[in-house]
């Protein structure tokens, strides 16, 4: 068992996600950096979807009730194991009755607690995840409060032997200022003026603290929309569309000031003209990108979208095998 | 029979296709996005994680690991091309009556407290749709909302919220209205907002656009399973059912709330058949048929 004694920003316990229920309004929720929550898992040996806790910006203090091993990724912070300072992306060792504490990320949003046997809560609709707008997912879900107890899985054998292992750096995201985020354009585009979707693709665009786990938001031009007459059904702003389910990492354009992309805990529909979607495989940079740092959006095709998705997903197997970990 | 103008797919990022069937809501259009996402999650194709049925578009969610995104592509313009008339879809539905408190003192607040964000800031959301809707009282935009019967025509944005679009009006005939220029942040729990064509009924406390002109009393998620008619689905709404608005003041919303609260609330409904294909020869007179007694 752990103890959160205090529980930062904004703590929640998330694996993988909830598939398959999208078409219900219900999102996919699970780590928001899937990459960085994967190592941490990876590292332990666990089976990757194993629960762990997401950290945003301020990290927690936790209590351990249990022997086990821990591993921390994600933005770096400052942790320590009791007084004492303990690396990120590596495997320690936790005693019964030790705090582990954390300070607040120094780059990126959020950091991950992987445990040895994953934390041990009920699954909701196939999920231990936590999704924010609504109280289900993990902890019958709202954030975590101080004092909230958490159950623990058996470490898993030979884990001990594990303490030390660790990611080597090659592997480790960047989390820096600035990011380029590959987007498939497309959807409602065709709304958009020819100097919108210019101002889109060529402008340095600047994260809004009014980002979270549903969406991130963006602002730094103006995007202007095409003349157009409204479809029946849309309503009559410019910038109305008649209602579509979303894809995850879709680009809104509800004003001309302002671009918003879903994530992980998205609202699955609306009825915004949306200009592209980012591809999957960048949304954990995404997530990771604070406010009033900058994002470039490049155009890519479909076909080079897959390739990048496989090239990620071939270095998550390279490392896989590089720490005789469990196939993923 | 009616025609709709070709499919237009789009690939989104590296694993989905989005099919737009018409820019413009329709019944037809509608059906037409029930009867090919039917027809798709039938077949259970491995790869396809997501099977979205929207107003007048679908969603599909695969993975291009296990599918190849162009066959995959190719597969379901062939489908949609076989297989999407909806005069073969018949519908086993749920008439479903909800309770709604019109022009409430939450909504209201919410209405103030976001108008920054709103393309008539000195006008409540329910005044707003009076005005671009030319209706003179109140009571007017009431018995307009409340005495129409609406499709359910697409379920999403949080879980259980649903779409609904009016069934047996002309288009002309039917309240519209912009959205917020900029998404609320926060949307009360059941709040009933208009946007575009379209009815929602907001299941869960979140951001929205909608413009909001009452509460519903009645919940349309049930994550704890409180309620008998909610205990096998959490969800009220399923696409393809009808939902009836009922006005009712502050002292019968009360007394509903409280009944939910309870646990012994039991939704207003009734089990049809329901023929798209004869909606579509007789309009209103058919509607009219399938809510009587209701």
């Amino acid at each position: 068992m752990l103890k959160v004694l205090d529980t930062g920003l904004n703590t929640t316990i998330q694996d993988m996600g909830r598939n398959g229920l999208y078409h219900l309004g219900v999102p996919p929720s699970g780590a928001a950096d899937k990459y960085s929550f994967q190592l941490g898992n990876l590292l332990l040996g666990n089976p990757v979807h194993y629960a762990g806790l997401e950290m945003t910006l301020l990290g927690a203090a936790i209590e351990f009730r249990k022997k086990t091993v821990i591993a921390v990724t994600g933005a770096p912070m400052d942790v320590y194991l009791n007084h004492g300072k303990i690396p990120m992306w590596e495997n320690v060792k936790v005693e019964e009755g030790d705090v582990l504490s954390f300070k607040s990320a120094q780059s990126g949003v959020r950091t991950y607690l992987c445990v040895s046997g994953g934390i041990l809560v009920p699954e909701m609709l196939g999920s231990k995840s936590t999704y924010s707008l609504n109280q289900f997912g993990a902890y019958i879900g709202k954030k975590l409060v101080n004092g909230t107890e958490l159950g623990l899985g058996e470490p898993l054998p030979g884990v001990f032997k594990q303490v030390g292992k660790r990611i080597p750096p090659t592997y480790t995201p960047q989390f820096g200022d600035r990011v380029d985020i590959r987007v498939v354009m497309g959807l409602s585009s065709y709304r958009l003026s020819d100097e919108g979707i210019k101002a889109f693709l060529n402008t340095e665009w600047r994260v809004s603290a009014e980002s979270n786990r549903v969406a991130c938001r963006y602002k730094g031009a103006t995007i202007s929309y095409k003349k157009f007459e409204p479809p029946f059904g849309a309503g009559s702003g410019s910038s109305n569309v008649v209602d579509i389910a979303y894809p995850i990492g879709v680009l809104m354009v509800p004003n001309s000031e302002e671009i918003i992309m879903l994530l992980n805990d998205a609202t699955t529909g609306g009825g915004f003209v949306t200009v592209g979607t980012a591809i999957s495989p960048d949304l954990d940079k995404v997530s990771q990108s604070r406010p009033n740092s900058t994002t470039r959006f490049i155009a890519v095709t479909v076909d080079q979208a897959i390739t990048a998705r496989l090239e990620k997903k071939k270095k998550l197997l390279k490392l896989t095998e590089l720490l005789d970990g469990r196939p993923i | 029979m009616f025609t709709l103008p070709e499919t237009r797919f789009d690939f989104s990022g590296d694993e989905y296709i989005y099919a737009e069937i018409s820019r413009n809501m329709s019944a037809e259009s509608n059906f037409k996005a029930l009867a090919i996402t039917n027809e798709l999650r039938n077949r259970s194709i491995p790869g396809i994680i997501d099977i979205c049925p929207s107003n007048a578009s679908y969603l599909i969610r695969f993975n291009p690991e296990i599918i190849s995104a162009h066959d995959l592509l190719d597969y379901l313009k062939e489908i949609d091309v076989t297989k999407s008339n909806p005069s073969e879809l018949n519908l086993k539905i749920r008439i479903v009556e909800i309770p709604i408190w019109y022009d409430d003192p939450i909504t209201r607040e919410y209405s103030e407290r976001y108008k920054n964000r709103h393309p008539c800031p000195e006008l409540s959301n329910f005044e707003f749709i009076m005005k671009t809707n030319n209706f003179k009282d109140k009571e007017e935009l009431i018995i307009s909302h409340s005495s129409t019967p609406y499709l359910i025509s697409m379920m999403g944005f949080t879980p259980g919220t649903a779409w609904e679009f009016p069934l047996g009006i002309s288009p002309e005939q039917i309240i519209q209205t912009p959205k917020y220029l900029s998404p609320r942040p926060d949307t009360p729990k059941q709040a009933v907002g208009l946007g575009g064509a379209f009815t929602v009924i907001y299941s869960v406390p979140g951001p929205g656009s909608y413009q909001l002109i009452g509460l519903s009393a009645v919940p349309v998620f049930d994550p704890e399973r409180k309620l008998e008619d909610l205990k096998d689905m959490l969800f009220l709404a399923k696409p393809g059912d009808i939902w009836k608005h009922r006005p009712i003041g502050e002292n019968e919303y009360n007394r509903i709330v409280s009944q939910v609260n309870r646990g012994t609330y039991r939704y207003h409904m009734k089990e049809v058949e329901f023929s798209p294909e004869e909606y579509f020869a007789k309009g209103k007179e058919y509607i009219n048929q399938i809510m009587e007694g209701f």
